[in-house]
């Protein structure tokens, strides 16, 4: 018992000193990465990109189940982007409100006799619908199958052009993001098969008729909690994945496909509980397996705005289902490790994602027990505990206070003093206890998974509202 | 130090810990004062920005005709990145007139003698912003010192240049664009060729047809592509010598630019590019012969909306919905097809158009005959082809 103790702390303490030192690896390379990128973006004119007859089309997927109080508004955002070339497919996913009225009602939509073709197969569809007063907006109304990702698919099916952009129809895209976005894609676009942009919180701010008019950072603790988590993620862990192409995730809220590709692979997986997630892993299987030379990208300064859970029960679910996810995609792809024929994805991301992601609710919440329960056996000297734990605490604040200054020296959009002091405010407490229970929903994540309990919970929303600050 | 010494020793295993400890402390010192003095030091930048913008802006007519001299702005150094900036943003809008008043201020004040130094002299992010900014001065001079940097071995130091000549329009700086390309020098994505090409070569286009004419592959290809989006009328002679050209691609770009230039010339050359063997020559030639005013191109169009590829048929479809006032007739033409997708297409994008009431109307007034039911016939049963599409498609998508 003593023994297993020992050997449990021992190892607790490799694992937390590793799992830090790959986020300072991160950070740097994060560092490194985002000053060249700024660099490159000085010789780009987006409103030559913008005029250029070459810039590709794109269709934008955009899935909206139950969407009635701001389908309308989200719509009319993406048709006010900036893209010379845009085809919108709406996919109403068999919603039980009136989402498919509150469009037909403003974009006088008509049952168009289109023939669709289901390469991918899904739920069945209802009927295909075109705007009068809109020829980029095409709407599908299909049945549910309980999936975003089945909705997905049937706008694929639909879609007309190269390249497909999957956004959210409660997120809101900033005006000028698929242009940046697509620079990317362009950038090299024989080898770049997806790109990636950045997903920003967007509780709190200002939005006016479905577009976002002022940043603020949000009132609620638990949302400013989740601004950091995403700032690491996105400005340290995505950008510095994609330094070494072993981007694991492209968010379901915004990211670029090739659609021929997308289509090769199948689509999302309908069954899919992490469907963005599942979709890159599959991507890189079938680029690697074709020994095709590619890139899957990250580019940090398209930006897309999303509604965050705001209060405890639907983060709780949120991580639960997150958490769900990454078991659902890594177990299927456990034949990808360590195998040469996967290149750096089945060497080092997806090892990274099983032992720092998967296992860390795991491996954290039993070493904290074990380590107090050693302390209380008189096994470890308090001074040792004590100093382990503020050792853990300080540096991953570190991390965290370095997504904060790569926010400030790069993008800034929380501009107020005030914001940014709250953010660095939270930073000291995002590590304690907020860390602590966001680890025991995601243990509540991977015993639902082992339960089979893989039901889809409903998240509480707010809606984009036009007269409050906040939403 | 004595103290911490003798902690160290007392601490025992724990000491390697309270190092780590006070690292990641000072490390979150040091981001905390790095960020809080940034933040300063940008603000002040921004007032002082604010405040020197405001005179220069004020004494703007006197900076351009030289009443200010450029020694009393040029050697500060916040100053003259102002005066430049705003040099350079009053010649990308300046009209012919204005043009050479700002150029002479630039070539004058040294400004432009500067960059092309930087462009020629510096490395990395410096070198790439002295191009980006000799781009934008749209001067003749600045030419030689971005062809130069075409040779960089830096990917992003010869996509600035590209950048940079593309942004001065000059039908000169295609030539060094073109030669470093068609010698197969010049490694850069392709989309930012293009529009390079595109921007220096619209005032003059026959430039790309002798570069063209001597080259292969996808050289040949990626010049034709430009050459579809600017040939005019006056080209009508060579790009119909190329719709018989054994690339696809080149084909496709000469039935785009023959649909610009909207000729009745082009129309026999279209309407052979319009059953073309590649369905992405085919789906050009088919746009092309919809921006044709010429009642010709009906039959190709037809074609065209029975052929095998959904976007022909669209286009197609997208096209013949626009024939008015003869859409009875067409309506006519297209169930004499016989083919039930075509006719599909056709009453979608009649639909789409708002048209289609009007085409229901004229039936109605004319529907004495046994033909006229027959157009309306075809016109409410057409969603049961939709269905016997689905239905067809998704049985052989089961069988697969």
């Amino acid at each position: 018992m003593l023994r297993l103790l020992s050997i449990s702390n021992y190892t607790l303490f490799v694992y937390y000193l590793l799992s830090n030192l790959i986020y300072l690896v991160l950070l740097v390379t994060a560092i490194f990465r985002n000053t060249l990128h700024r660099h490159r973006l000085a010789s780009l004119r987006l409103e030559r990109l913008k005029a250029s007859p070459f810039t590709p089309p794109i269709a934008l997927l955009v899935p909206a189940h139950n969407e009635e109080k701001f389908i309308v508004e989200s719509v009319g955002s993406l048709l006010r982007l900036d893209y010379p070339a845009l085809e919108i497919v709406v996919i109403n996913d068999g919603s039980r409100d009136n989402t498919l009225e509150e469009l037909k009602r403003v974009y006088q939509l008509r049952e168009a006799r289109l023939l669709y073709l289901p390469e991918i197969p899904t739920a069945p569809l209802r009927g295909i619908y075109r705007s009068a007063v809109e020829p980029r907006l095409l709407v599908l109304d299909k049945d549910s199958a309980g999936s975003k990702a089945d909705a997905v698919n049937a706008g694929l099916n639909a879609a007309t052009s190269p390249y497909v952009c999957i956004v959210d129809a409660d997120s809101i895209l900033e005006k000028d993001s698929l242009l940046r976005i697509m620079a990317g894609v362009l950038s090299d676009p024989g080898r770049v098969m997806a790109v990636g942009g950045i997903v920003r919180i967007l509780n709190g701010s200002r939005v006016v008729r479905g577009d976002l008019a002022e940043v603020q950072l949000p009132k609620a603790g638990i949302e400013v909690f989740q601004v950091i988590e995403y700032l690491r993620a996105f400005l340290i862990g995505r950008e510095a994945w994609a330094q070494f192409n072993v981007l694991p995730i492209i968010s379901g809220a915004f990211g670029v496909f090739r659609t021929d590709l997308v289509r090769a692979v199948g689509g999302y997986g309908s069954r899919a509980i992490g469907e963005d997630f599942d979709l890159v892993v599959r991507l890189h299987r079938y680029l690697q397996e074709q020994d095709k030379d590619y890139q899957i990208s990250f580019i940090p300064d398209p930006t897309c705005w999303t509604e965050v859970p705001s209060d405890m029960r639907s983060l709780a679910r949120q991580r639960a289902r997150w958490q769900k996810g990454l078991i659902d995609t890594l177990w299927p792809n456990r034949d990808m490790l360590f195998r040469k024929r996967y290149g750096l994805v089945g060497s080092l991301i997806l090892p990274y994602m099983v032992l720092f992601e998967l296992l860390a609710p795991v491996v954290e919440l039993t070493g904290y027990g074990t380590i107090i329960l050693a302390a209380v056996l008189g096994l470890l000297s308090h001074q040792f505990f004590l100093m382990f734990l503020l050792f853990g605490y300080a540096f991953a604040t570190l991390i965290s206070i370095g997504s904060v200054l790569l926010e400030e020296m790069t993008y800034r959009r929380y501009n107020r003093a005030r914001d940014v002091a709250r953010l660095l405010l939270y930073c000291l407490f995002e590590h304690f206890p907020y860390r602590q229970l966001t680890m025991i929903w995601r243990l509540q994540g991977i015993w639902q998974y082992l339960r089979g309990d893989l039901q889809w919970r409903e998240m509480k929303r707010t809606g984009l509202s036009e007269s409050s600050p906040s939403i | 130090m004595e103290f911490a010494s003798r902690l160290l020793t007392h601490l025992g295993p724990a000491a390697l810990l309270l190092k780590a400890i006070l690292l990641s402390l000072s490390g979150i010192l040091l981001l905390l004062a790095f960020i809080v003095f940034r933040r300063w030091r940008r603000g002040r930048y921004f007032q002082r920005l604010n405040v020197r913008t405001y005179v220069i802006r004020t004494n703007w007519d006197s900076i351009v005709s030289g009443r200010i001299p450029a020694r009393s702005w040029r050697l500060r150094p916040l100053d003259c990145s102002i005066v430049e900036a705003m040099l350079l943003d009053a010649i990308e809008t300046a009209t012919a007139d204005e043009l050479p008043a700002l150029l002479r201020r630039l070539r004058d004040s040294g400004l432009l003698d500067m960059r092309i130094f930087e462009a020629r002299k510096l490395h990395g992010w410096r070198q790439r912003s002295a191009l980006v900014a000799l781009g934008r001065t749209r001067a003749p001079e600045a030419v030689p010192a971005l062809a130069e940097a075409l040779d960089s071995p830096s990917l992003d130091t010869r996509i600035a240049a590209v950048r940079g000549l593309g942004r001065t329009g000059l039908i000169e700086a295609a030539v060094p664009l073109l030669d470093c390309y068609i010698a197969g020098q010049l490694q850069v994505p392709e989309h930012v060729l293009k529009n390079a090409l595109a921007t220096c070569c619209r005032s003059y286009p026959s430039i790309l047809l002798s570069y063209l004419n001597h080259s292969r592959s996808v050289i040949r290809e990626l010049l034709a592509r430009v050459l579809g989006e600017l040939a005019g009328p006056d080209l009508l002679d060579e790009l119909l010598v190329l719709t018989a050209d054994p690339l696809p691609e080149v084909r496709a770009s000469a039935a785009r630019a023959l649909g610009n230039a909207k000729s009745s010339v082009a129309l026999a050359a279209l309407a052979a590019l319009s059953v073309d063997p590649v369905w992405f020559v085919r789906l050009r030639a088919v746009v092309a012969l919809g921006s044709l005013e010429h009642p010709g191109r009906i039959k190709p169009l037809l074609q065209g909306l029975c052929d095998v590829n959904r976007n022909v048929r669209q286009r197609a479809a997208w096209a013949l919905a626009r024939v008015e006032p003869d859409l009875g007739i067409i309506l006519e033409q297209v169930i004499d097809t016989r083919d039930k997708y075509a006719l599909q297409a056709f009453v979608s994008e009649l639909e789409r158009s708002g048209a289609m009431d009007k085409v229901i109307q004229a039936i109605v007034e004319h529907s004495q005959d046994a033909s006229g039911k027959l157009l309306l016939d075809a016109l409410t049963n057409s969603k049961d082809v939709l269905q016997r599409g689905a239905l067809a498609s998704a049985a052989s998508a089961g069988a697969r």
